[in-house]
């Protein structure tokens, strides 16, 4: 085989690596925000500058998270990458379209009960998930 | 666009994973380009190219140049510049 400049690793295990690292720093955004949503009542009795503490280690491990996913979709050869921001416009597209008339429906009584914000993460992470799983099988 | 990469690659007795590892790629990259569904960016054909130590044009080439015999570049910079 002719021989290219390949970088010293792999694809494969340069992926491998770099899925690890993004779903650490997934596991820390989301023991973060558990934190920050729940610390208040559960842990420091609204202490104000314990909850800002708070929000402030949320923000700053998103951040982290971030520039974990801005490096991982580097890593990701073309075809993976058009999968993936293909399916992270999807999802941009449906938060986009569905939190305004949810939060319509929320002034007006039009829906039983209060519109909460993390029922719009829950639709964009099953959203992103199938957009990508769908990418993901046309190519395949 | 219609590639050639199953039939070099075949030719070399590599799997999709060797030819992937070659360029730095997924298998599933591969798989999409040798299949048709995937076209490949001109920096990754010519590293296919340099891979297999050929010019792109015997990797890589544009059915439309098949239908008609004809070069639907050279005809545009007819009309463009006439």
């Amino acid at each position: 085989m002719n021989q290219l400049k390949l970088p010293e690793k792999g694809y494969q295990s340069r992926i491998r690596a770099s899925s690890i690292r993004l779903a650490c720093w997934n596991a820390a955004w989301v023991a973060a925000t558990f934190l920050m949503a729940f610390g208040p009542k559960f842990l420091w009795n609204k202490a104000v500058v314990l909850t800002l503490l708070a929000v402030g280690l949320d923000l700053a491990v998103g951040v982290g998270l971030i520039l974990a996913s801005k490096r991982y979709v580097a890593e990701l050869d073309e075809l993976q990458r058009n999968v993936y921001l293909n399916a992270l416009g999807i999802t941009v597209g449906v938060g986009l379209i569905a939190s305004v008339p949810y939060s319509v429906m929320d002034i007006y009584d039009a829906i039983p009960f209060h519109a909460d914000i993390s029922h719009l993460v829950i639709l964009m992470v099953f959203t992103f998930v199938v957009a990508h799983r769908y990418g993901t099988r046309r190519y395949k | 666009m219609k590639n050639r990469l199953k039939v070099l690659r075949a030719e070399r007795n590599w799997t999709q994973a060797d030819l992937a590892d070659g360029l730095d790629v997924s298998r599933q990259t591969i798989n999409a380009i040798e299949t048709g569904k995937f076209d490949p960016s001109l920096p990754l054909a010519f590293r296919a190219a340099r891979l297999f130590g050929m010019p792109i044009e015997e990797i890589f080439h544009d059915p439309a140049l098949d239908a008609d015999g004809g070069s639907p570049v050279t005809e545009i910079r007819k009309d463009t510049y006439v």
